[in-house]
């Protein structure tokens, strides 16, 4: 004859599982916690922890521009900054290109403009930092042009982030 | 005893073993889905990556990007505000009282023109509108567009005098229960400027013969009668940028502000408003829906040319008449909510309303409900499902306990009604839950302002995110959010703490908006713009920017 007791330990236990289960579905929790948890998948209303990073668009000279060139001096931090007529462009992304092992790395945290626009990397294109900015006076039009080009590539790629004046100029 | 004394097993513990299993399943597996999945509600707007000391960075709807084109027209045709009426669409709608189509309408609004050119307006003339919502209104709206004569418009009556001394107008179109009470005024201006002044209906009696010694006044039913006559006279189509109205307003400081609204910044706000509601249902004609934001502001302006575009039914409620023609007490909550009764409108199915309609609906609502001994059982389970971000007008406890509530409340409309657009004055955090709940359709709380033809913020439609009041007694905390920009804005805010942002802190400044629904102010002194880029306008509200991405707006106390 089969036994039915349910005053067997496992019985037991499987019943007040059951009735547990139960009470959770027909009385759900309701409760709202104080602090929202910051993780989806923890809850479905959730606030992520922080706002997403953003540059302070800052004003550069040639001297404060030139410790970002990704060799992580504690002024530079390891950002990668250049300039082009002007615009400072945040290429840290671009490690490969601009950092210091980079093809172009000759142009981190200096002016690139005469660079760009002649479409070389030497060092003479670089003006030394003591002096002023190179007015780009002697430039041809295509020059102008491939230089403009630069930065419309530069501002879609890359994240604008200052501005670039003359050492006495702050 | 040994352990195998305890662990002694029967057919019992086989059912109970199977039973356990499958309750476990079904509260496991029962959970419903989400209406919108919790990681887009973590990230509502697009940030900018650069940011200007002392401003926040630029925010934009993520589904538009800070890369793309905002949208400025629901469709490639629709340039100027009469291409809004779309001739194709023949079907016959009840705008306030009057069933009519849209060929029927484009005539009308033809003849209207045509009168008004022959009675002598030119397209140097300004018009005043001081018309309550009506159909003429909108008549004399689209007459006024198309032959590119500017018209104004004010938000408040108290406005009317400095508006007559600093803008007069060449013409004046009112309604004829207001004009007694402005005779004076117009008298006086009239002496400065002669100008027409037409009227809508009846005047009674003697003030009619009056005003008629003093100043030049015409019926509006008349010009209509006489542009049907003989030709009708065309303008040429105006170009989007151009301005067709002037809506003058009050900001937060007192000062009498001129919001210049042009064509185009009407077909972006109409394509703002098509997307608030979720777009597996959109409106179309078959919708009904009534405004309690009248048809001089902005955004109300916008809501009327939404529901003229899409065809559907519209009426405005009674609070939106600013022009009293009578001294009848203004309703307020709910009689007011009811108002469009009076009209042979559908039952409406959308709805654009403020927080003190939504306050008085959703606690009648909960009133009848707790009637039901059902109703903590009910309650909790609705909630629960919010919690789980899931919400639906169908469900067991909808049928059992809150459609009688809503029915007893609405009548014919808690069958219909479905979807809410609240904005007007901030919405209180609190009253959330019980509208989520009691209402149980798309929900979208949304922030205008008089310059901008849409709502700036709208709430995703889906979001049914619960959050506690944040310790700290700031002056947002009893607010709810207002959602990511909507889809064709760009907002900054400005004043911003640069410290505390380091820190990880919101920002909290002024808001700044730009985009192509915000109009143009109207300033005294003819600034060159800078650039070829547009110029950011000052709200005067105070902003703080969540971390996912949504706002909460707020004015600055006095």
């Amino acid at each position: 004859m089969a036994s039915f007791s349910l005053s067997t330990p496992i019985n037991t236990a499987l019943l007040l599982y059951i009735l547990y289960l139960l009470q959770r579905i027909l009385l759900p929790r309701t409760s709202v916690p104080a602090k929202p948890h910051s993780e989806f998948k923890a809850s479905y209303s959730w606030m992520p922890r922080a706002h997403p990073p953003t540059l302070l668009y800052t004003t550069y000279t040639p001297r404060t521009l030139a410790p970002f060139n990704g060799l992580g001096d504690a002024e530079g931090g390891g950002r990668i900054l250049l300039a082009i007529a002007g615009t400072v462009f945040d290429v840290t992304a671009g490690r490969s290109f601009y950092g210091p092992e980079g093809m172009y790395g000759n142009f981190a945290g200096r002016d690139a403009s005469r660079g760009m626009a002649k479409q070389s990397f030497d060092i003479e294109m670089l003006t030394p930092i003591d002096q002023p900015l190179d007015k780009l006076e002697d430039l041809t039009p295509d020059e102008i042009e491939n230089m403009k080009g630069w930065i419309e590539h530069f501002s879609n790629k890359y994240i604008i982030c200052g501005q670039l004046v003359e050492n006495d100029a702050i | 005893m040994a352990l195998s004394d305890f662990l002694v097993t029967d057919d019992l513990t086989i059912l109970l073993g199977l039973i356990a299993a499958s309750v476990f399943l079904l509260y496991n597996l029962y959970k419903p889905q989400s209406l919108v999945h919790p990681i887009l509600l973590g990230r509502q707007s697009d940030v900018g990556r650069v940011r200007n000391p002392g401003e926040s960075a630029v925010h934009r709807n993520y589904g538009t990007g800070l890369m793309g084109r905002f949208p400025i027209r629901p469709a490639r045709e629709v340039q100027t505000l009469n291409d809004l009426v779309r001739p194709e669409f023949d079907a016959p709608r009840t705008l306030w009282s009057t069933k009519i189509s849209n060929p029927q309408l484009k005539q009308r609004v033809a003849s209207f023109g045509t009168g008004l050119l022959r009675a002598g307006l030119t397209k140097d003339s300004n018009v005043l509108l001081l018309l309550n919502d009506s159909i003429e209104f909108l008549i004399t709206d689209l007459a006024l567009a198309s032959h590119t004569i500017p018209s104004f418009t004010l938000s408040s009556p108290s406005l009317l005098s400095p508006v007559l001394e600093q803008h007069p107008p060449t013409a004046i179109v009112i309604d004829a229960g207001f004009l007694p009470s402005v005779l004076e005024l117009i008298y006086e201006s009239h002496e400065a400027s002669h100008h027409v002044v037409i009227v809508v209906g009846e005047p009674k009696g003697k003030a009619l013969e009056e005003a008629s010694k003093q100043i030049k006044l015409v019926r509006w039913a008349d010009i209509e009668a006489e542009g049907e006559r003989g030709e009708q006279i065309t303008t040429p189509a105006a170009d989007p940028n151009d301005i067709f109205t002037v809506s003058f307003y009050e900001d937060t400081s007192g000062q009498l502000q001129a919001a210049q609204l042009s064509h185009q910044n009407i077909t972006a706000g109409v394509t703002a408003v098509r997307a608030l509601l979720p777009l597996s249902n959109p409106m179309s004609a078959l919708d009904t829906i009534v405004s309690a934001h009248s048809l001089s502001t902005a955004f109300g302006r916008t809501v009327a040319y939404t529901a003229l575009y899409e065809g559907t039914s519209f009426a405005t409620l009674q609070s939106t008449q600013l022009f009293k023609v009578d001294d009848g007490p203004v309703p307020t909550g709910l009689p007011d909510l009811f108002s469009p009764r009076q009209y042979s409108l559908p039952s409406p199915t959308i709805l654009f309303v403020r927080p003190t309609h939504i306050d008085g609906l959703v606690s009648s609502i909960t009133r009848h409900a707790k009637d039901s001994f059902l109703y903590p059982v009910a309650w909790r389970h609705k909630l629960a499902g919010i919690m789980e971000g899931y919400s639906t007008k169908e469900s067991l406890w909808d049928r059992l306990v809150f459609d009688n509530a809503r029915a007893k409340v609405m009548g014919e409309g808690a069958a219909t009604i479905r979807g809410v657009v609240v904005s007007g004055e901030p919405l209180k955090a609190d009253l959330l839950t019980p509208s989520r709940i009691g209402l149980s359709v798309p929900f979208v709380v949304a922030h205008t302002h008089p310059l901008v033809t849409a709502p700036i913020f709208a709430s995703h439609p889906h979001d049914l995110q619960t959050f506690a009041p944040p310790a700290g007694g700031h002056s947002d905390a009893g607010l709810a959010h207002v959602g990511p920009p909507v889809v064709n804005i760009e907002t900054k805010l400005v004043g911003v703490d640069d410290d505390a942002i380091a820190k990880g802190d919101d920002p909290v400044g002024t808001l700044h908006v730009r985009g192509p629904v915000v109009g143009r102010i109207l300033t005294v002194e003819e600034e060159v713009p800078a650039e070829n880029e547009e110029r950011w306008a000052s709200t005067g509200h105070l902003a703080r920017a969540q971390t996912n991405g949504s706002f909460k707006v707020w004015s600055a106390a006095k």
